[in-house]
């Protein structure tokens, strides 16, 4: 009878078991979904055209580099990407230089106001980008700004600063006054315990969110396309040259816009994990 | 050492009074403990002396110098927080050095103070630690290292031993008052703990709703409470209050309520007559002032029914339900009683403290 009762609790319930095998399947099921494209990409980007078009063959067997070579030094568009890199760079600049004090003044003050200015910033990014990008061309041809990589990461800054606003405020509220008000009776400014303690502990976040703003930049396309004819960026020069390109030029040019975002991503998947999560209490 | 004077001290939120108009007096190289329950201000007053905060009103001393609306930074002070705040990405060793790092002391003189403190609170062996590897009361004892480091003018001290479980806070409360003794820095230390104000404290200040109760050292502030909150808020159980009338029998006055008569303690004489128009007062008399009748029948004696044994084995808490309500009485040891049976109890008559009913205050004062 005990020797019953012990084999009896020592089995995983059925339910428990189909549970965890659910789970993994769904697992499977999402990383395939995410990632068939990826691998897709990858393998035509370096697919020689005769394999490309034999249409027998799933997987090619024949690789080169050959598109990539062309795509950039042929097409220019390694001057492109450098561009882009450009741009993503002055626009996380921008919108931190400008984001960060608002978001510490949301996260640490209670004024009047605050939920619907919090709501106006959203609203800004309720005009289409479409409306704004003709005004915008016309402005910037006056002052001069149009055809620059600043131009464009000054309007990538529009678009990126409200996300950053409110996703720092956030990470800034999950760091503890406590720390920031220590740093000021041990003599501190205000200022100095900010970036002595409060910056430090929420930059994991910080860089999260500073993710959210390259990869925006980066894929922008259309106000790229409008404002800037000769300084292009990666994804307005592919849209423009490489779309009328063969189909594995659009794989190498789509391979070429997802690397520097994966690498990216890799680079930071830890402070990623750790931006919603323990390291910050 | 450096006395803090507090002048007229106010910090409204909004319209909600945190504090309201408080003087408070704290001599140099004095342990002062602001006691109250939770939202009474305490630690909103410790903030404006501080510096944290910016007062409303008033004016914050030390020694002769205004420091009303200096940032904490120009105040000399240090501070242990409730939740440690050591920060998580410095090293102890970091931590401990950080203040002395930012008030530009020599690199010699910053090493000889660290292992000092470490040194005097036992955290040697943790300085290459991360506060993330420590437990809480080693955290704790980093940040009171952190806070003394200095030598600061005042050492303030917001309910740092809260967060500790049981035992580990009562070791610490000697640990830190023996500390302060040593250093004799003036302390400003916030607590809801009676038992730590009891133990700790040269002084209580009492509060409750952003007022200032009563100023004192423990045995008066539990002796002679100034008011109903300061009796009731100071120890356990609570002390029992009951509504009685004044009456004179015989030429002889006596505190009356249905089936209790007590004749009233010389002491108490001159102050009821004075105010003979005032016939209503509240008896408060503290738990272990109450005995249960058999071992002496020379105190005014009352029934009551067994409501309630709270057996702690050190002592018995004994609930009664009297005819005027429910008194609370604590007996030594383990008593066997059971319930719903009549018993009869005695107020010890030197013991017993009496309230104006209306304002609540100790007609001793």
């Amino acid at each position: 009878m005990e020797n019953l009762i012990a084999l009896k609790t020592n089995r995983i319930p059925w339910a428990l078991k189909i549970r965890g095998v659910l789970t993994i399947l769904v697992a499977i099921f999402i990383g395939v979904w995410f990632l068939t494209p990826l691998v897709l990409i990858t393998i035509s980007a370096f697919a020689s055209p005769r394999d490309y078009y034999q249409i027998e063959k799933v997987i090619p067997t024949h690789f080169t580099v050959e598109h990539f070579h062309a795509l950039f030094f042929e097409l220019e568009g390694w001057q492109a990407m450098l561009n882009s890199l450009k741009v993503v760079g002055l626009t996380i600049l921008f919108s931190f230089t400008v984001g960060l004090p608002a978001s510490y003044a949301l996260s640490r003050y209670k004024f009047r106001g605050k939920s619907f200015l919090k709501l106006s910033m959203l609203a800004s990014r309720m005009f289409p980008v479409m409306i704004l990008a003709i005004p915008l061309l016309i402005i910037y041809m006056k002052i001069g700004l149009s055809d620059t990589i600043y131009g464009v990461a000054l309007a990538h800054t529009i678009m990126v600063l409200p996300l950053i606003i409110l996703v720092s405020a956030s990470i800034l509220a999950s760091v503890s006054v406590d720390y920031e008000e220590a740093a000021m009776i041990f003599g501190l400014s205000r200022i100095h315990a900010f970036l002595k303690i409060t910056l430090p502990l929420a930059l994991p976040g910080l860089v999260a969110s500073a993710i959210l703003a390259f990869i925006i930049s980066w894929n922008e396309v259309f106000i790229a396309t409008i404002l800037n004819l000769t300084n292009r960026t990666l994804p307005a020069h592919i849209f423009r040259s490489a779309m009328d390109s063969p189909d594995y030029f659009k794989f190498t040019a789509g391979f070429i816009m997802s690397i520097p975002a994966v690498i990216f991503i890799f680079f930071v998947r830890k402070h990623l994990v750790t931006m919603w999560g323990i390291s910050l209490k | 050492m450096t006395n803090v004077t507090i002048r007229g001290l106010c910090k409204y939120f909004d319209r909600v009074k945190a504090v309201d108009n408080l003087d408070l007096e704290i001599k140099a190289g004095e342990f002062i403990v602001l006691l109250g329950p939770s939202g009474c201000g305490k630690t909103t007053l410790l903030r404006c002396i501080s510096g944290l905060e910016r007062v409303t009103a008033g004016r914050v001393f030390f020694d002769d110098h205004d420091m009303t609306y200096l940032s904490p930074k120009g105040r000399d002070i240090s501070m242990v927080f409730q939740n440690y705040a050591v920060w998580p990405h410095m090293r102890v060793e970091k931590n401990i050095a950080f203040p002395l790092k930012v008030k530009k002391f020599p690199q010699q003189e910053i090493k000889k103070r660290v292992a000092w403190a470490s040194d005097l609170l036992r955290i040697e062996e943790l300085l290459d630690r991360y506060p993330a590897q420590l437990s809480g009361g080693q955290r704790q004892r980093v940040a009171v290292a952190r806070a003394i480091v200095v030598e600061p003018r005042v050492l303030l001290m917001d309910e740092p031993l809260s967060n500790l479980d049981a035992l580990l806070r009562v070791r610490m409360r000697s640990e830190v008052k023996k500390l302060q003794q040593k250093l004799t820095v003036t302390t400003i230390y916030v607590t809801h703990d009676q038992v730590e104000a009891m133990t700790m404290g040269d002084r209580i200040a009492v509060f409750n709703q952003g007022m200032l109760q009563q100023v004192g050292i423990s045995d008066v502030i539990y002796h002679n409470p100034a008011n109903t909150f300061v009796a009731g808020f100071i120890g356990s159980p609570q002390m029992n209050f009951i509504e009685v009338e004044i009456e004179s029998i015989n030429n002889e006055l006596y505190l009356r309520t249905k089936n209790l008569t007590i004749p009233l303690n010389d002491k108490f004489k001159a102050k009821v007559s004075e105010h003979s128009g005032i016939r209503n007062y509240i008896l408060g008399i503290r738990p272990e002032h109450i005995y249960l009748t058999g071992q002496s029948k020379t105190y005014p004696v009352t029934k009551g029914k067994v409501y309630f044994l709270e057996l702690l084995r050190s002592d018995t808490i004994i609930h009664l339900e009297t005819e005027f309500g429910f008194l609370v009485v604590k007996e030594p040891g383990d008593l066997k009683l059971e319930e719903n049976r009549e018993i009869e109890v005695s107020f010890d008559l030197n013991r017993i403290h009496l309230f104006y009913e209306d304002t609540g205050n100790s007609i001793m004062t």
